[in-house]
């Protein structure tokens, strides 16, 4: 018997009592787990705190459930629906494509285009071979036969590649062309390099078409007997507007095609990669534009909006200049839906609390692998509590199933710790199956921007502990101070940025206090639109974390599910979008830092990301402004001058990533700092946005803008803003019973913001005296 | 001697740092690159040029490549590159042999024209003998070197299917173009009988029973009165060669005949050892066949079947001898041809059909042209084939891949005893180097540690120590932020055995996908004392480094 594993992920990660929820699960091991609704309270079993807490709810799915092995389809390519088999012409033809591989030698055979099937050899295909020369190959069921090009493919060079075939002779003729222009490649024309290549060889017998293999791009169909039909031969690279004749070109032919001159006779497919490019963002839909409108779709969403052969560096936007930009990036570690079949649709109970949920599986020992909970959200069917958490969704996907520990060369250094890793992360660092996180780069290097809820996402689950920190991170934090608003008495709900995103303002209107996670790092303009809506309004937010409202990220309307950023310019980054590859294929709006485009986090929440470290956490200490009445209710019932000197994370409320006010960024002019952290080690650098020249001594120890700053201003009707500014923060509340100076501030701050009626200390708006 | 490190969060308060820690005196970094002038190691020049020709790459003209009809291969296995060096394109031909047997195959065919008159019938029947060996040994290197068969009935099968054949047409009358059929099918019955006890027995045991069947059938034709024991042999075999030619005529008709049938063996060679039953038992070499077995390889039947296959190709040599010679002799059954093939086999390398026939051809020509040399011939060859089996690991033709690998192990011989450990790259080390910054990577590598080895102390260590995480003083940090930024591959990392409670040390792979290792079973209370394991074991691996 193998080891027992349970995963499972839910079809939607907020939900309300009555709905209908899907659970998916895979099982090894086990064809039975035992299945348990529960509410999440606590999730850090740190011996300081309360420990873990859960709640066993009722509910019609609890007891044992049938589960089985589910397998994923990993890498991304385009299919291409041919009913009428147009695309597996019996005669001769020609392929062709635009071509920027970044892997050539990696070592394994890479489809481009074709309809190939690898287990019964079936078929033509047109790639890369495993030596990494450009490969043609026709099989009849049993022999493949082949020409390569004379020439190995040099990575990140665009070439225009082809082949033609003809049946009647068995003639096959390569077409090996670069296409590089001063800003495509990565070399220019000072190296020495003859690109070129044209091969010509007589092939020993026709292909023989198999009428169920797909017609695919940037992949080839494979089989398994367990798991039937998959696609292997995955591709890593850009290709640009690729095509199928129905007759073989002349070598002047296939050079005019390069030239981009398509001539009609003969030709069954061209999938302008270009076409469909909307304003407001690019589809998963590879138009084709010849006679026979075989449209490609993508699987697992190749990366759109990308540089294409012909991008001059001029433009650095597919809304200025579509037809430079057709590039569609593939790769072969690329996860986005496991697409697994549902194991068990439940209802939820109809009196359901709202709040962090769970289908707990145990199955086999119980714990472990062996125990998943499958997390999602309860909001309310109707809001009726004044107090509102704010689930930060966006963030939760962009560290969804992050690899740093393993895979980041820069993360001891940052964290300045080594990293603690439990057999969940390494059964995840083993298995591609669970995609990657934004965080993390595919194995040729390029960073992964998309990232989605349809899978397992290991670190999204109570007692999860962040390897590389030694600390919790995002949803077993907020679980802190969902655990702190549980015993504090007030009345609260929860909802999450997806239902923010999806209903805008109206989403959050019907609370008075809305509490933002930890670190809400990654905000969709609706998001970000919706808060600073809220807060305008009338609405009292308090902001509980560190480096917030500091990645622009988008979502489609159709698939709110994925999460789509592109990290570039400024900020701290794991990786760099390439030049003119700056703006979201899903909306298309520039992605990077919200700062960068005006709307720094400091201009709706007083404070922004200013520096970050990992080893160590610090007190705040009151700041001579908070003895002002207008704000001095804040810190009402707390001894001394030093809050939070105590915290899950790392023994302070000041810690991990922290936040500063800065009046050159936008902090309004009347906001006041309550207290600020200080002392911070050397760990804590100062966040590259903030770095023009860069010289020693931007360290903790060194520099004063180091600290996190609780900020409370007033806003428009009623409204007020109150930031905690660090990410550590959440974390101290539940330290000695939840009975603790930072517990006691948030308790007065959201007791205040809960309240109908101004906020305390409104009137107190006259000068000083100046004779005291 | 011992100075102090003032913490500079100490008036901050509220903090688990200390306010300060002993400390030895500060060092310069910059003072072991002022040190450093040169390496201390002789550095070589290192570049060749190249004193042959290549041919150079083509982007332009179309190369239509060309294949031996009806088969996929290409007339020659050309790789195109970059040359390394200066980015030119070039094309390497991978394998040069079809080359060497092309000339090889004109050489004889045009060696009896060449011939001088008086050396005419020697050297022209020579090398009929040179082909009809180099046939037999093409199959015999088929059943010992590709089935691994240790077999050396090889002589007795050819032997049978002669004495079978020439008694069919001395008897019987039937023609020559029939003597060789009659030879395949004795061999095949021939190979399916001594098959069979190849399947029980193998190495040492099945060469003793072979040679037994040798010699059984030679006291068996010496003394059997239908096969010529009194005239020395069974002759009056029709002949291919037609009776009214001249002297030459018949030489050659001979030559090219045996000619025909070399290259009959040598496709039967390609067939079988270049396809898939060659394939599988190069899966399922000696001494490797339970690791063939284990991945689905039925080697034993693949073995059988080589066998049987090759019996009967001897068989049709065979009947080829029988019909060229007009008869059969005893001798064909004599221990020294056994042992003569044999060392035609070990000279040219087993296993591989050049070896076959070069090895055939050393053996042919001092045992059958340099008559004049008498018996030391013999000596001649025995001296060679001792040679081979002392020094050549797989005969003649594997000269070139074990120079290679001598040349390899005296490449890293004579670099590790040069090289310092963990140095700086040799210069012909860094012109392999694909990546030039990794050469000053190492550079740079290589005086950090000798810096950093100066700063390690107990105090140093005592202080971590205490205090795992959070400031420290400068050296300490220094220490630290060089630990923490080597690279992926075998960095430590900790492994949570039970959380809060037991913690272990691992090693992180830096490969996608694998999983650290375990670097040892002790395990660890806190956090904090795993932290100072893995801290202690890095400055044991800088230390030792």
């Amino acid at each position: 018997m193998s080891q027992v594993k349970l995963f499972g992920y839910t079809d939607r990660i907020s939900a309300k009592p009555g709905e209908r929820i899907d659970v998916h699960v895979n099982a090894d091991g086990t064809d039975t787990a035992e299945a348990q609704l529960v509410r999440l309270v606590h999730g850090d079993a740190h011996p300081s705190g309360p420990g873990y807490i859960e709640e066993e709810v009722a509910c019609e799915a609890n007891g044992p459930w049938k589960v089985w092995k589910q397998y994923t389809q990993v890498g991304s390519f385009l299919r291409v629906a041919d009913p009428h088999q147009r695309l597996a012409p019996d005669g001769s033809f020609t392929v062709f494509t635009y071509l920027w591989s970044t892997l050539p030698m990696v070592g394994l055979r890479q489809s481009l285009v074709g309809r190939w099937d690898i287990r019964s050899n079936k078929g033509f295909g047109f790639g890369i071979n495993r030596k990494g020369f450009l490969e043609f190959w026709v099989g009849d069921g049993s022999d493949v036969d082949y020409v390569a090009a004379e020439a190995p493919l040099i990575a990140r060079i665009w070439y225009f590649v082809a082949v033609s075939y003809d049946a009647r002779t068995g003639r096959a003729e390569i077409f090996q062309e670069p296409v590089v222009n001063r800003y495509n490649s990565l070399l220019g024309k000072v190296v020495p390099m003859d690109y070129r290549s044209h091969v010509a060889e007589t092939l020993r017998f026709r292909p023989r078409h198999d009428p169920q293999t797909p017609f695919l791009i940037a992949g080839a169909q494979d089989w398994h007997e367990a798991r039937g039909h998959f696609v292997g031969q995955c591709f890593c690279g850009k290709l640009d507007r690729p095509g199928l004749y129905g007759r073989a070109l002349s070598r002047e032919e296939m050079a005019a095609l390069q030239a981009g001159q398509r001539p009609a006779d003969g030709l069954l497919a061209f999938w302008d990669t270009t076409a469909g490019y909307t304003e407001r963002g690019i589809g998963d839909t590879v138009i084709d534009t010849g006679p026979h409108g075989l449209d490609a779709v993508g699987y697992n969403r190749p990366v759109r909006a990308q540089t294409g052969y012909n991008w001059n560096g001029r433009n650095d936007c597919f809304r200025l200049a579509p037809q430079e930009y057709g590039g569609v990036e593939f790769h072969v570690d690329t996860m986005i839906d496991s697409n697994w079949s549902v194991t068990r649709t439940l209802t939820l109970p109809d009196g359901l609390k709202s709040g962090a949920y769970a289908i707990r599986l145990r199955a086999g020992p119980g714990r472990g692998l062996a125990e998943e909970y499958v997390v999602f959200f309860v909001r309310a069917k109707v809001p009726k509590a004044p107090v509102a958490f704010l689930v930060p969704t966006g963030s939760y996907l962009a560290y969804a199933n992050e690899h740093l520990s393993f895979d980041a060369q820069i993360i001891q250094p940052m964290t300045g710790q080594p990293p603690i890793v439990d057999e969940i992360d390494i059964e995840m660092y083993k298995n591609p199956d669970f995609g990657l996180s934004t965080y993390d780069s595919y194995e040729d290097g390029a960073g992964v921007c998309f990232s989605s809820f349809r899978r397992p996402i290991l670190n999204m689950r109570p007692k999860y502990r962040m390897s590389s920190m030694g600390t919790t991170w995002q949803f077993p934090a907020d679980l802190s101070v969902i655990a702190w608003l549980d015993q504090s008495g007030f009345d609260y709900e929860v909802l999450t940025e997806q239902d923010v995103h999806q209903e805008g303002l109206a989403a959050l209107k019907p609370y008075r206090c809305v509490l933002s996670g930890t670190h809400p790092e990654y905000i969709s303009e609706r998001v970000l639109d919706a808060t600073e809506d809220f807060i305008a309004e009338g609405g009292r937010f308090i902001y509980m974390g560190g480096n917030g409202y500091y990645w622009n990220v988008a979502y489609r309307d159709d698939e709110p599910w994925i999460m789509e950023v592109r990290k570039l310019d400024s900020g701290m980054r794991a990786w760099a979008a390439r030049p003119g590859e700056h703006y979201l294929q899903t909306t298309g709006d520039k992605s990077g830092l919200w700062r960068n485009r005006g709307r720094p986090p400091q201009k709706t929440l007083g404070v922004g990301f200013i520096g970050e470290g990992f080893e160590s956490g610090k007190p705040f200490r009151r700041m001579p402004d908070s003895y002002h009445r207008t704000v001095s209710w804040i810190t009402e019932g707390i001894e001394g001058e030093i809050i939070g000197d105590f915290g899950l994370a790392q023994g302070g409320a000041a810690g991990l990533e922290l936040d500063r006010y800065d009046l050159k960024l936008g902090t309004p002019p009347h906001a006041k700092i309550i207290a600020s952290s200080g002392g911070h080690t050397d760990n804590y650098v100062l966040s590259v946005e903030e770095v023009l020249y860069a010289y020693p001594g931007m360290t903790g120890t060194q520099d004063y803008r180091i600290r996190a700053d609780m900020v409370f201003f007033t806003a428009p009707n009623g409204g007020a803003v109150f930031s905690a500014s660090s990410i550590a923060f959440g974390q101290a509340l539940p330290v000695d019973g939840f009975k603790n100076s930072v517990a006691k501030l948030l308790t007065n701050v959201v007791g205040a913001f809960a309240k109908n009626g101004p906020v305390p200390g409104e009137a107190w708006i006259s000068d000083e005296k100046q004779w005291r | 001697m011992g100075e102090v490190w003032k913490n500079p969060l100490t008036p901050w308060r509220g903090d688990a740092e200390p306010a300060e820690a002993a400390s030895d005196p500060w060092r310069d970094p910059g003072e072991v690159w002022r040190a450093k002038r040169a390496s201390s190691v002789p550095m070589h020049k290192v570049g060749r040029l190249r004193y042959f020709w290549k041919a150079q790459g083509h982007g332009e003209r179309t190369w239509n490549r060309l294949r031996y009809w009806p088969t996929r291969r290409r007339v020659l296995d050309i790789r195109g590159e970059y040359n390394p060096k200066i980015l030119r394109r070039e094309k390497t031909i991978l394998d040069r042999r079809p080359i060497y047997w092309a000339l090889s195959f004109l050489a004889i065919l045009l060696a009896p024209l060449i011939v001088p008159g008086d050396l005419q019938s020697t050297l022209i029947s020579a090398g009929t003998v040179f082909l009809i060996y180099a046939a037999i040994n093409l199959c015999w290197t088929l059943i010992i070197g590709t089935a691994g068969i240790f077999s050396l009935a090889t002589m007795a099968v050819v032997g049978a299917a002669a004495y079978g054949a020439a008694a069919m047409s001395v008897f019987y009358g039937w023609p020559w173009w029939t003597l060789p059929f009659v030879g395949a099918g004795i061999g095949l019955v021939f190979g399916v009988v001594i098959a069979l006890p190849a399947t029980r027995l193998d190495g040492f045991y099945y060469a003793l029973l072979t040679l037994g069947l040798n010699e059984l059938c030679r006291v068996y034709v010496v003394q059997s009165r239908t096969f010529g024991s009194a005239t020395g042999g069974l002759y009056g075999a029709d002949s291919f060669i037609p009776a009214g030619l001249s002297p030459f005529g018949e030489l050659a008709t001979g030559y090219y005949a045996a000619f025909a049938l070399m290259l009959v063996a040598l496709a039967l060679f390609r067939f079988v050892h270049g396809k898939r039953l060659g394939r599988i038992l190069r899966m399922a070499p000696e001494k490797r066949e339970a690791f063939a077995q284990a991945v689905g390889i039925n080697y034993r039947a693949a073995r059988i079947q080589v066998f049987i296959l090759s019996s009967a190709a001897l068989g049709l040599i065979g009947g080829f001898y029988a019909s060229y010679f007009r008869g059969a002799s005893p001798s064909l059954f004599s221990f020294d041809a056994v042992l003569l093939g044999l060392a035609m086999l070990v000279i040219g390398g087993i296993g591989r059909s050049e070896g076959a026939v070069a090895g055939t051809f050393i053996v042919i020509l001092i045992d059958k042209v340099f008559l004049s040399l008498g018996p030391i011939r013999l000596i001649v060859i025995g001296l060679i084939m001792l040679g081979v089996v002392l020094f050549l690991k797989n005969g003649l033709f594997g000269i070139k891949q074990q120079f290679r690998a001598w040349r390899n192990k005296k490449k890293s011989e004579n670099r590790s005893s040069r090289a310092e450990k963990g140095g700086e790259m040799l210069p012909e080390e860094a012109t392999e180097t694909e990546d030039k910054d990794l050469i000053y990577a190492r550079r740079f590598d290589k005086m950090q540690r000798d810096y950093l080895k100066t700063i390690v102390s107990e105090r140093l260590i005592e202080e971590h120590q205490r205090n795992p995480l959070g400031q420290h003083s400068e050296p300490l940090e220094r220490l630290l932020m060089y630990f923490r930024r080597q690279p992926q591959v075998d960095k430590y990392a900790i492994t949570v055995i039970e959380p809060f409670k037991a913690y272990r040390i691992v090693a992180l792979s830096g490969h996608r996908g694998v999983a650290p290792r375990l670097v040892e079973e002790k395990t660890y209370p806190t956090e904090a004392e795993a932290y100072h394991a893995v801290f202690l074991r890095r400055v044991q691996d800088l230390l030792e480094y």
